[in-house]
């Protein structure tokens, strides 16, 4: 049951808050929220470390003719991502400026955006991760195009759609032959890792899962869509879009397109070209992102680069990698909000979000500058600060499975503070240049940012708070 | 089969109340006239409208009481049947019935057509569908084919002040009298091959080996056409966007369920029913046929500006996936037709309830900009006109995706993966077009006129958007029911 109400009550939430009068809508949304992060938290106390299996399972006979199952349960993969969105759409709710239009709408789509979300990382049955997974494009649709920025959102909110539909519809044909191939009537995802089809079968199926959750990653070069919609997307709205949905797509890989394809060679071996496109990913992202002038571009093409180490370690095939994988996706959660948030923050106080056109804004707005700097380097990925562990353990795994997979995916190790330094140094330091900011940081955006920044601390001195629980796998297929 | 000439009192009551559905409507469709005939001509339309949807209930009821209670089996020496199979559709019919007469009645009204005639001629169209799903033989067959075609050219242009509507009724005489031909020639065929008009009994006799025989092969193929034109598939739909945007739109979401099921009913009865050993040959063509009408449909709606049309087109690609189900058949692939056929019943139906209520005196409203600001004048309306388009798109927890899933799943099961594929492909691109229609209703527009109002209609838009949503979430049931009644064949 109480899987059920992590991602049913925003989705309930949702549809009240739509009817509300827009001056209660934030209110409620924040106290959803916050219950819906209550639960997830109490699920992740009472997780048992160490054991094999999903845990809090819940199994319902849905559409017995198929065999398809209402199944949720989480592991230590999935009860991270979970415990990450509940979190991250607390944040957004609270960051939404309350002179929103129609702002109970937004709040609204928002919830039920973060209720599909929460259940793609809890389904374990491969139709209800389907559902989740598709039914979280309707908001995210209407966020993008009815709250969008710039001039043509709709466009964007399109071609995002299109992009990832491609992708998914395609999955759809994957979901069904699994069903079909494998020979066991089941879309049970523990049952299925343990029975894959033949291999020249597993290369189809595992090309048309792939292709979705590359499309959604989005990894090299698949990721057109996404400068277009990060562009477009609203900063809180930023906060759920890039700080979890983009982690669906890894999570897809993780949790599917591994263990379920465990040997997808018939023309080629797929195992080694979804690395070699994350490490493209990963030195592509960076390269774009040194190139951008506009902030926001920068960190999306930053997030690029991030989610590229991600896949990398999930495709090392062995637990350093796999774990700073899901170390990374919850790392990358915390700092890729904390970055647009503030980058946001910055270019509404300066008038313009082209970093070039300010300078020495730290003397002005010094509390500020003292963020971004903490931020900056956790994304660059400094010892001590969350984002090391996660890369580190990544690149090793890397580094077993192939040096030079390692030895390239480095690379981005290298660029990140190239493009993260010169961010920061450019709009902060120097002589003070451009417009004069309106102020400093407010406090309730100071309140706001600190929890993330407390927690990029937290995981930086202690990663195993966050590993030790992850040996709990439920499912066989992943190299562990 | 010795013509057994002696017939009782019994067997005839056994006889009628096989088609118990199809005579009570019989009943209250005589029962119109006469009161069209009695009544003042200013009572007329409300009375004869009252009198459809009550006949319709009854109809309804009946079918229910005997799929409950009732035992299914030939009729009239075979030549109907009471199976489950004709009552799934008859009760689909009757439900479209009651819809029709409340979306139609106050279009009517608004437009100054209410006349008698209108629901008389929708109440035949619906007795000729009734008599298709429960012929089992290619006379009767036909009989509910032209029945309801005939009453149907009527009614496209009934609009007679409007020449689109005269148009439509006047294109779709002259190609559905084409169609018909190719089916009545398709038919005579395949009666001199086996011997027989009687549908299970073409299927004992034909076997695999009558596919060497040309005239059979021909006559198949005849009757594929004919039906290809009557589901207007591609390539035979061309007719389709013509008719749809002429008739007026309660004729036209008639229609674009009605027919639609109908034939659909036609083609397992006759192809999967009768022709079960020649299963291969009607496959082929069915499979071209599909995936023809999926790219034809999806491209080609991509640019209309007419709702009507862009609907057309849908109903188009739609017809394309169902064909999936057909081809694929057994009892997976025909309880997801039958499943599908009925949800697009309430997806399809809703979206031109929808449209109707925009409609004015003068005339039908469906350009893009008559949907602007709905969602800020109407925001139910606005959120249920979503959940038709993304339906229609098969977007899950919509009923279109579980239909889509089902329709999909047995294809694959079946081997036809690579048609799967193709149909994936081209729901991508119909996503682009359904998301097209939500653009003016959810964009900011300085409209701020007030959406009329018409109790029956929004019952049907509510109706509708909440089966698409429930039935969704919770498919097991239709499916079950769809499940019972996927055999065409009920047996010698």
């Amino acid at each position: 049951m109480l899987l059920t109400v992590v991602w049913l009550l925003p989705l309930v939430g949702a549809a009240l808050i739509a009817f509300m009068p827009p001056g209660l809508a934030k209110f409620w949304g924040v106290t959803i929220a916050l219950a819906a992060l209550a639960i997830s938290i109490g699920v992740a106390a009472i997780f048992v470390p160490g054991t094999q299996g999903f845990q809090f399972t819940e199994s319902q006979p849905w559409i017995p003719q198929l065999r398809i199952f209402y199944r949720l349960g989480v592991d230590g993969i999935s009860l991270w991502l979970v415990v990450l969105n509940a979190f991250l759409t607390v944040i957004a709710i609270l960051a939404t400026p309350l002179t929103t239009r129609h702002v109970n709408r937004f709040i609204a789509l928002m919830l039920a955006m973060s209720a599909g979300l929460a259940g793609v990382f809890m389904a374990t049955d491969l139709v209800l991760f389907y559902v989740f997974w598709e039914a979280m494009l309707i908001p995210a649709y209407f966020l993008l195009w009815i709250f969008g920025e710039g001039e043509r959102p709709g466009r964007a909110a399109i071609k995002f759609v299109l992009y990832t539909l491609a992708g998914s519809l395609l999955m759809l044909v994957g979901v069904i032959g699994e069903y079909v191939f494998t020979g066991q009537k089941t879309f049970d995802l523990a049952l299925l890792a343990t029975m894959p089809p033949s291999a020249s079968i597993q290369f189809g199926l595992f090309f048309v899962f792939a292709l979705a959750f590359a499309i959604k990653t989005p990894l090299f070069p698949f990721h057109s869509w996404l400068p277009d919609a990060y562009m477009a997307a609203p900063t809180p709205m930023l906060v759920l879009f890039a700080g979890v949905m983009g982690k669906a797509g890894a999570y897809g890989f993780l949790r599917i397109a591994v263990p379920l394809f465990p040997n997808p060679v018939l023309w080629w071996d797929w195992r080694w070209v979804i690395p070699v496109l994350a490490v493209a990913a990963i030195i592509w992202g960076a390269l774009m992102a040194i190139a951008q002038r506009d902030m926001k571009l920068l960190v999306a093409y930053s997030s690029v680069s991030h989610m590229g180490f991600i896949v990398l370690g999930i495709f090392a095939y062995n637990v350093q990698g796999q774990q700073g994988a899901v170390l990374q996706m919850v790392n990358h959660g915390l700092i890729v909000p904390a970055l647009f948030l503030i980058v946001a923050w910055i270019s509404d106080r300066a008038g313009t979000r082209d970093r070039s056109a300010m300078a020495g804004l730290a003397a002005r707005m010094p509390v500020m500058a003292a963020v971004f700097f903490i931020v900056t380097l956790a994304a660059l990925g400094l010892p001590g600060l969350n984002s090391f562990a996660g890369e580190f353990m990544t690149l090793l795994g890397a580094w077993e499975r192939a040096p030079a997979l390692a030895l390239f995916g480095a690379i981005g190790l290298i660029l990140a503070p190239v493009y993260m330094l010169r961010l920061f140094q450019g709009v902060m330091q120097g002589p003070p240049a451009g417009p004069e900011p309106k102020s400093d940081i407010y406090t309730g955006q100071l309140v706001l940012v600190a929890p993330l920044v407390l927690l990029m601390f937290v995981i930086g001195l202690d990663p195993n708070v966050l590993t030790s629980l992850m040996s709990a796998v439920g499912m066989p297929g992943l190299a562990r | 089969m010795n013509p057994d000439l002696s017939y009782t009192w019994a067997q005839a009551l056994a006889d009628l109340s096989q088609i118990a559905a199809i005579a009570t409507l019989t009943g209250f469709f005589l029962f119109a006239i006469v009161v069209d005939l009695v009544l003042p001509k200013a009572r007329r339309g409300n009375a004869v409208a009252i009198v459809a949807a009550v006949g319709f209930s009854y109809s309804l009821g009946t079918a229910v009481y005997r799929w409950l209670y009732g035992q299914g089996g030939p009729a009239y020496h075979g030549f109907a049947t009471g199976d489950n199979f004709a009552l799934f559709f008859e009760i689909l019919f009757a439900s479209l019935g009651i819809l029709t007469v409340a979306l139609s009645h106050s279009y009517l009204k608004k437009r100054g057509l209410l006349e008698g005639e209108f629901h008389i001629l929708i109440m035949a169209a619906v007795i000729g569908m009734m008599v298709l799903a429960s012929a089992t033989s290619l006379v009767t067959v036909f009989l509910g084919l032209e029945l309801l075609s005939i009453a149907l050219y009527i009614v496209c242009g009934f609009v007679r002040t409007d020449s689109r509507s005269q148009e439509a009724g006047a294109k779709y005489l002259l190609v559905g009298g084409f169609a018909s031909a190719f089916v009545l020639y398709g038919m005579a065929l395949i009666y001199g091959g086996a011997g027989t008009t009687v549908i299970p009994e073409i299927a004992t006799r034909l076997t695999s080996s009558s596919s060497s025989n040309p005239l059979i092969l021909l006559g198949i193929v005849l009757m594929g056409v004919g039906f290809a034109f009557k589901v207007s598939a591609a390539p035979f739909h061309m007719w389709t966007p013509d008719v749809y945007q002429g008739a007026p739109i309660p004729v036209t979401a008639f229609m674009s369920v009605g027919t639609k099921a109908a034939a659909f009913a036609m083609i397992v009865r006759v192809f999967a029913g009768g022709l079960p050993h020649l299963a291969p040959e009607w496959q082929v063509l069915l499979a071209f046929v599909a995936a023809t009408s999926m790219i034809v449909g999806n491209v080609m709606a991509i640019a209309q500006s007419s709702l009507k049309r862009l609907l057309a087109y849908s109903g188009i690609a739609q017809a394309g996936y169902i064909l999936i189900g057909v081809i694929a058949g057994g009892d997976a692939g025909l309880s997801a037709v039958n499943y599908y056929l009925f949800i697009y019943m309430f997806m399809n139906f809703g979206a031109f309830a929808v449209i109707t209520l925009l409609a004015g005196p003068d005339g039908d409203r469906d350009s893009f900009a008559d949907l602007e600001g709905l969602g800020r004048r109407n925001p139910v309306l606005g959120v249920l006109m979503t959940i038709f388009m993304l339906s229609l798109a098969g977007f899950p927890p919509t009923v279109g995706f579980f239909g889509k899933l089902f329709l999909f799943t047995a294809g694959v099961s079946a081997g036809y993966t690579w048609l799967v594929v193709l149909a994936v492909l081209m729901s991508v691109v119909s996503v682009f077009y359904y998301v097209r229609v939500l653009i003016p209703v959810w964009s900011v527009s300085t409209r701020t006129d007030v959406v009329p109002s018409s109790l029956t209609t929004r019952s049907v838009v509510a109706l509708s958007g909440m089966a698409s949503i429930l039935l969704g979430i919770y498919p097991t049931t239709l499916l079950l029911v769809g499940q019972l009644a996927a055999n065409p064949n009920p047996g010698p």
